[in-house]
């Protein structure tokens, strides 16, 4: 379904000239290692439209080499990281941002997990610290008067045991 | 008949299973040998309705009796009878029959096991399981049957998925998979068992303990078979997407990981029971999840939600357990709770505090980021990613934090320390830490997470290494013979620590491979004709051609590469395209070509006349993953081996000496 959306919008929309969009580039022009170097990494960030959850990086598909083609052409004239972000956003939908942004909703994405961490770590200390509080049972041996009381694998025993517990 | 005589089975094993679930919660609560005798009996039977049914089925795929339904969508005449055979699982309805064979394995053994022991929980612990398997056999019964009748039959079948035709590894992901996923029933039963009892004895830990353990090292090797199947077939080079339905198979092994590290802690100190009984609640709630993420279809497209009639009934069943577990736990964990305390947080139990921490942590950011897109199109209407570059910056971090721990949670001593002590516990393996960094920043590693893994994995590896053989060095010291100290000290009395341990040497090395191999990795793609060659990381690549080739499920293109170092030959590299009568896409198989220190990768992006079109890859230290993973597992399966009944009193011998203890 998706797919066949994302290929009618592709044939049918004239994907829009990179200096219209984003101005002018921002930074210097790149070449050689460097650009591949680049390339690679802003591949990895963006996800192939035509696949299933797959980086353009990572995708054998026809669309994920044209799209990795106009990134390290865009890179080469000497657009930025995040103008070549912005500008695939602008033609295909935040949708193709593998690293959402943090930006109103979702924002949630990365504070949610941090402020886990943090009522986590206050959970913790606070243990830590009632536990270390707590009187002493023979420490170290808090497993005897347990396994005492365990033994009552023996059926005969247990029903002594609940006869013992009604009366 | 088949499929009459299949439905039958299985709806004797929704009676039998509820039924079951009945009595052996009666026998519970009124503490009645008599009714656990009955319950152990249903559950054996419902082992058994299970094994037939999946019998039956496996007798119509291997027949290839098209009038069974499953039959005619996954069977097929032209495919070998090992692919016909492992159809069970590579479709919907039959890999539900599979994960009720599997539970009914599982819960009949355990029952067999501990027939005679625990009697106070085991009718609660059966109860719950045959409750698990009377929803399933309900949804092999309704919404996924595999035994419905088709009027006309066909002919041949599609034959099932082409990728569970494409690598041998395929046989082997998906049961350990089941074993994994469906393993974790059995600790939740016990769990809701010394809730239901409103007490955890320390002798009911040890069936807690093993049947946490088992499935957990099912699931270790599963997801790093699953990683290497994607490796060795997908050919974009990884292991690893970050994809939901990985997300899926990690989260539950998080929480269990978790899980098995708070029972130490209970088991020595008697505290975090609660907290225990709540992670293997968790485990199990998101092998459900997973399967709900998996098989409802919610995660491939959003919007193939109302096509799929399984997923709602696995939401259902998933928010009734969570209901159920959420009450229970809130009613009864105060009675199972403290009964030992807490010396000092700067010691090994303060560690493991700290360690159940970053899992949690771990669990809720990749359930976060894995169900986050479907949260904001369900609210906002409109589509968003959460993909791998997003992981990686929230997991790498805690990963790392985690081999930390690994390094200085048991180099801490239990109880309480003074700074001396401790100092002197924590310095000396940074050298080997340090060494380990200098040898990785010699050979070109730049980056920082990755120095940092070098760092702490030298650290970890020399604590691991030192208190692997602390108990056989003690014996030693004391004046025992080496032959009897080395078995008593690491394979009789200090087996489940050295089995720990070995578990945690793996885990060092996996940890360093996945940075060392993510970081490092380089690649080229190329176009080359016939005769070309080009030369990338150290090896010359020549195409020398390419050939077709027929098989009868599948028509292949094998192109020929050949791989030379230094003008010497060094093998012949064969990435191949296979083509499927069942699928449009060709699907590219990679050649792998491995050395100790790392893999040569080419895989085929496009194949026209003379040209080939190939991807290059160079990935060091790959396939020490799948090694160490599989190490893991061994000291997990060490770690379990059945001890000697322990007479409960308390040994005169330090437990620390002893070695009758696991690591941090």
């Amino acid at each position: 379904m998706i797919a066949t959306f994302f290929l009618i919008a592709l044939l049918q929309i004239k994907v829009p000239d990179a200096a219209q969009v984003l101005g002018p580039p921002q930074g210097p022009p790149l070449a050689g290692a460097q650009l591949e170097r680049r390339t690679m990494e802003l591949s990895s960030e963006l996800r192939c439209p035509v696949c299933q959850g797959l980086a353009i990086g990572d995708s054998p598909s026809i669309m994920a080499a044209n799209m990795r083609e106009q990134a390290r052409e865009l890179l080469s004239r000497g657009y930025t990281r995040e103008q070549v972000l912005s500008y695939f956003e602008k033609s295909y939908g935040q949708f193709v941002l593998l690293k959402p942004k943090f930006q109103g909703v979702n924002a949630l994405v990365w504070l949610l997990p941090v402020l886990v961490l943090a009522i986590g770590f206050v959970i913790v200390v606070t243990k830590a610290k009632r536990l270390e509080k707590t009187p002493v049972p023979a420490a170290g041996a808090a497993a005897v008067p347990e396994a005492t009381s365990e033994v009552i694998d023996d059926p005969y025993l247990a029903r002594v045991r609940e006869m013992v517990e009604k009366s | 008949m088949i499929p009459t005589l299949g439905r039958f089975l299985i709806l004797a094993s929704v009676l039998v299973a509820t039924t079951g679930a009945f009595i052996a919660y009666a026998a519970g609560s009124k503490r009645s040998p008599e009714g656990l005798r009955w319950s152990q009996r249903f559950a054996y039977l419902f082992a058994a309705l299970m094994l037939a049914a999946t019998g039956v089925m496996e007798y119509a795929l291997i027949t290839h009796d098209f009038s069974v339904e499953y039959v005619s969508h996954v069977g097929s005449t032209q495919v070998p009878l090992w692919v016909t055979i492992v159809s069970l699982w590579s479709s919907l309805e039959g890999s539900i029959l599979f994960w009720g064979f599997i539970l009914g394995i599982y819960i009949a053994a355990t029952t067999w096991i501990n027939r005679n022991d625990h009697q106070e929980y085991m009718p609660y612990a059966i109860g719950t399981w045959l409750s698990v398997g009377a929803f399933f056999s309900f949804l092999i019964a309704g919404p996924a049957n595999p035994f419905l009748t088709v009027a006309n039959p066909p002919l041949d079948g599609p034959g099932p998925n082409p990728l569970l035709q494409n690598h041998l590894l395929m046989i082997i992901h998906p049961p350990m998979l089941y074993l994994g996923y469906v393993g974790m029933t059995i600790p939740f039963g016990f769990a809701i068992a010394a809730l239901l009892r409103g007490r955890l004895g320390q002798s009911f830990l040890r069936p807690l303990r093993a049947s946490l353990l088992l499935p957990w090292v099912f699931l270790t090797i599963a997801i790093m078979l699953g990683g290497w199947w994607a490796y060795e077939v997908l050919g974009w080079g990884g292991y690893w997407a970050w994809d939901p339905v990985e997300n899926a198979s990690l989260l539950p092994w998080l929480t269990a990981t978790a899980a098995l590290h708070s029972a130490i802690v209970m088991e020595r100190r008697g505290v975090l029971k609660g907290w225990t009984v709540t992670l293997v609640q968790a485990s199990f709630l998101l092998t459900i999840l997973g399967t709900f993420m998996t098989r409802s279809g919610v995660f491939n497209s959003v919007h193939s939600f109302t096509q799929s009639s399984i997923g709602p009934t696995i939401l259902i069943f998933l928010a009734a357990v969570l209901v159920f577990s959420v009450v229970l736990l809130s009613f009864r964990i105060d009675s199972l709770e403290a009964d030992g305390k807490l010396d000092s947080a700067v010691s090994r139990e303060g560690m493991f505090l700290v360690n159940n921490l970053f899992f949690v942590v771990l669990t809720f950011t990749v359930l976060v980021g894995t169900c986050f897109p479907l949260i904001v199109e369900a609210v906002k209407g409109k589509q968003m990613s959460v993909g791998r570059p997003y992981f990686d910056a929230m997991v790498v971090p805690v990963g790392t934090a985690l081999l930390f721990l690994i390094g200085v949670g048991p180099a801490l001593p239990w109880g309480k320390a003074s700074k001396k002590e401790i100092l002197r516990a924590l310095l000396p393996p940074l050298i080997t830490g340090a060494i380990v960094m200098a040898i990785g920043l010699a050979l070109g590693v730049r980056n920082v997470w990755t120095v940092l893994t070098l760092l702490f994995g030298g650290y970890a590896a020399h604590v691991t290494m030192a208190q692997m053989w602390l108990p056989f060095r003690q014996r030693v010291k004391r004046g025992d013979a080496i032959g009897p100290a080395l078995v008593d000290a690491q394979l009789r009395r200090g087996r489940r620590r050295f089995g720990g341990y070995i578990v945690h040497a793996g885990a060092v090395i996996v940890f360093v491979a996945i940075a060392v191999s993510s970081t490092m990795r380089t690649q080229q793609e190329v176009t080359l004709t016939r005769g070309q060659s080009t030369t990338f990381a150290g090896y010359t690549v020549t195409y020398t051609g390419s050939e077709e080739r027929a098989e009868p499920h599948r028509q292949s293109t094998i192109a020929r590469f050949n791989l030379s170092k230094n003008g010497a030959q060094v093998t012949t590299m064969e990435p191949r395209m296979n083509q499927y009568a069942a699928m449009r896409e060709p699907i590219g198989t990679p050649a792998v070509y491995s050395t100790i220190t790392g893999d040569y990768y080419i895989s085929i992006m496009n194949l026209q006349g003379d040209q080939a079109g190939v991807l290059i890859i160079n990935m060091p230290m790959v396939g020490w993953i799948w090694g160490s993973v599989i190490m893991m597992g061994i000291g997990g399966l060490i770690a379990l081996i059945p001890s000697r009944r322990r007479a409960y009193v308390v040994s005169p011998v330090p437990a620390e000496a002893a070695g009758d203890e696991v690591p941090a």
